[in-house]
């Protein structure tokens, strides 16, 4: 068949302009705003003055920007590997057919067809509240003293345990379709051959899900990266240090926060530019390391 | 025959033409406003237009943009956008869009705004902008909003004016089973900026700012002992410094009897817990200190914008809203101080409109440390001294000198 040209131009046209416009022109003029100095994000480029990587040397050399970055990496690493880790022993657990097995699936998927806001409201008003939270009140039925988990010593680890706690279900539910794609054959002739659960799980189970995992841990980076509300649920007035991520910092400079009138577009285009290359480096990453393309079932 | 009908119908239709040309199309205003439709705010400021549509003829055309409309404000004005009116803090309309605001000097004097208005926000607008830029729709004061009945039970007659006055009705209200103080960690840094600014001053506080020496400065030391020495008293609430709106709350239960914070502290409790009994003294002063009465005063304002086709009408709606019937009737639905001084702030607010009217320069919220790079920290440092993590005011200070 003749291929018409001229259709499949007009086929693609659209799309092509919608990504060109949508997409690739905002990047293009965030990369380049990130070498400028701008005020407004709006400003016409004529008000912007070049200042080479001074905006990079400015939010590498600011305290909330390092901050930020240290809350981004624990939620990213510590936060990752226990949502990781729950996600797919959940998943192994209700793929091994256990009763009611429907019935757990959709308690611990549950949380994420909750509103963000309604989930982080619960958390902050009546688990952790100090007054009449489920934990103290726990704490206090077991005699101990009550603690207080929105303290600045605590109030970042209460915020990454609530999350987790959203986080799970969304993870289960990739793990056990990637478990539920595995052959039974295999699973059959290992238990012949007598290997236990423990060393089908090491050895079949997790070498073939090497894709999967491979595209959870993107997934995670993406969200560890543009975490934002629940930031902003857990310090709803202003930003605070147990609670600021790179995504907080950039709206604050960009708009300025509580009482704060001076913006910095450019250093909020800086921060961005880095958090994308934190995104590119980490699939980088997890493609050299996690090749699932030498596996075939 | 035919030419002169074709020359009657010609007349006819250009007549026909001029008339509809001529005809004047009704002014429509379009007013950004910061509330969101349904709130108190935003129900006065509908009645208010429908009002005004029907004295004036003059349509104004509103859009509820809600809080986050600071994040929308700089691109539409830059792109010379449909907006006649907006409405945002005065802070962010003095110094973020003043190049796109109207000089409402001259219209402002031929209304005699400055008869109904608050000379202190003024003066402030004029200070940042070089001209006045904004209209006061929602002012706000600082200060110690402490419940009048919990007072009564300690058996306290009379306000507090400095800090050894306040102790002693901290100690007073304690004996009678109340707890002084309320504090949320939200508003540690507003709290414990008040008490350095009466040390210090906010111009000594950001010399602090810029070129650090905490340990060496005697007023910040002893404004962070101070604190210490209010929490080893255990004059806050339990739980203190707590979640917001947590420790606030107990003044509606009346486990608490005072907060310092804005006058929206009042109306945020009393939508929960119903009408309190409300007193406002100001912050008190301490001995020695370089600003013993610089109390906080912020506001929601309006502008109107620079290339508005309509400043008069928008101006007039202006006018219509902040002063007489219509901000009467804001401050009470929306249980506010009114922007208009010859109006009656609600009950819980009594004492707010003679503070701003005496007032002629505001204290900031925290505006002499909040442009530093490590604000997130300190703002944090300041919720450790109310959670007691300081051994002294040296430690406390030594902690500040280390982050530059």
């Amino acid at each position: 068949m003749r291929k018409n040209k001229a259709l499949i131009v007009c086929f693609i046209a659209p799309t092509v302009l919608c990504l060109l416009a949508m997409y690739v022109y905002p990047v293009c003029r965030t990369v380049l705003m990130s070498f400028f100095h701008v005020e407004s994000l709006t400003a016409d480029v004529s008000a912007w003055s070049f200042n080479g990587v001074e905006n990079y040397a400015k939010i590498f050399h600011n305290a909330g920007f390092l901050i930020s970055m240290r809350n981004f990496l624990l939620i990213w690493l510590v936060g990752g590997a226990i949502t990781l880790a729950i996600s797919l022993l959940m998943a192994v657990i209700l793929t091994s057919g256990i009763r009611l097995q429907g019935f757990f699936r959709a308690a611990i998927y549950l949380p994420n067809i909750v509103s963000a806001v309604a989930l982080a409201t619960m958390w902050v008003q009546y688990i952790f509240n100090y007054d009449y939270g489920l934990l103290n009140n726990l704490l206090t039925m077991l005699g101990l003293e009550k603690f207080r988990w929105l303290g600045t010593d605590a109030k970042f680890w209460a915020m990454l345990a609530a999350y987790i706690f959203g986080s799970v279900g969304y993870y289960m539910l990739i793990y056990i379709s990637g478990i539920e794609g595995i052959p039974t054959d295999l699973y059959e002739a290992a238990t012949i051959d007598g290997a236990k659960k423990v060393k089908q799980f090491f050895s079949i189970t997790l070498p073939l899900l090497k894709g999967i995992i491979k595209t959870t841990i993107t997934f995670w980076s993406i969200n560890a990266t543009t975490f934002y509300l629940w930031s902003k649920l857990f310090s709803p007035v202003q930003t605070e240090s147990s609670t600021i991520v790179p995504v907080v910092y950039l709206y604050d400079t960009v708009f300025g926060g509580k009482g704060v009138v001076t913006r910095d577009a450019g250093a909020g285009a800086a921060v961005g530019v880095v958090l994308t290359l934190i995104i590119i480096a980490v699939y980088l990453i997890t493609s050299v390391t996690l090749k699932s393309n030498d596996l075939e079932y | 025959m035919k030419k002169l009908l074709t020359m009657v119908l010609a007349l006819v239709m250009l007549c026909t033409l001029c008339l509809t040309a001529s005809a004047e199309e009704p002014v429509t205003v379009n007013f950004w406003s910061m509330w969101n439709s349904g709130e108190p705010q935003a129900t006065v400021i509908e009645e208010a237009a429908a009002a005004y549509e029907a004295e004036t003829g003059v349509h104004v055309s509103i859009e509820w943009k809600g809080r986050d409309i600071n994040t929308l404000l700089s691109a539409a004005l830059e792109s010379g956008e449909s907006i006649d009116i907006f409405e945002d803090d005065y802070n962010r309309i003095g110094q973020v869009y003043a190049p796109y605001t109207y000089d409402l000097t001259e219209m402002a004097e031929a209304a005699g705004y400055a008869d109904n208005s608050y000379a202190v926000f003024n003066n402030q607008a004029i200070a940042w902008a070089g001209y006045l830029n904004s209209i006061t729709e929602q002012p706000q004061v600082g200060g110690v909003f402490y419940d009048k009945d919990a007072f009564a039970k300690a058996g306290i007659e009379a306000e507090p004016t400095t800090w050894a006055e306040f102790l002693d009705v901290c100690a007073k209200l304690k004996e009678a089973g109340i707890a002084p103080l309320a504090q949320d960690g939200a508003y540690t840094n507003f709290s414990f900026y008040y008490h350095l600014v009466r040390y210090l001053g906010e111009d000594a506080i950001a010399e602090l700012r810029d070129n650090g020496g905490w340990a060496q400065s005697e007023g910040a030391v002893k404004a962070a002992q101070d604190i210490i020495d209010l929490v080893n008293a255990g004059y806050l609430v339990d739980g203190a410094p707590d979640e917001y709106p947590s420790s606030q709350n107990k003044i509606g239960t009346g486990e608490a009897a005072m907060v310092v914070c804005a006058n929206y502290v009042t109306s945020e409790i009393n939508a929960i817990f119903g009408e309190l009994n409300w007193g406002l003294f100001n912050y008190p002063a301490v001995d020695g200190g370089a600003e013993p009465t610089a109390a906080y005063a912020g506001a929601n304002s309006l502008a109107i914008s620079s290339y508005s086709e309509h400043p008069q009408e928008a101006f007039d709606f202006l006018m219509f809203l902040v002063t007489g019937e219509y901000d009467q009737k804001m401050a009470d639905t929306a249980a506010q101080i009114p922007a208009d001084p010859h109006n009656t702030a609600p009950a819980s607010l009594t004492g707010t409109v003679e503070t701003l009217v005496a007032a002629d320069k505001p204290m900031t919220w925290c505006g002499a440390l909040n442009t530093h790079e490590a604000w997130a920290t300190m703002k944090s440092m300041f919720t450790e001294l109310f959670e007691g993590k300081y051994a002294s005011g040296e430690d406390f200070c030594a902690a500040m000198d280390a982050l530059y």
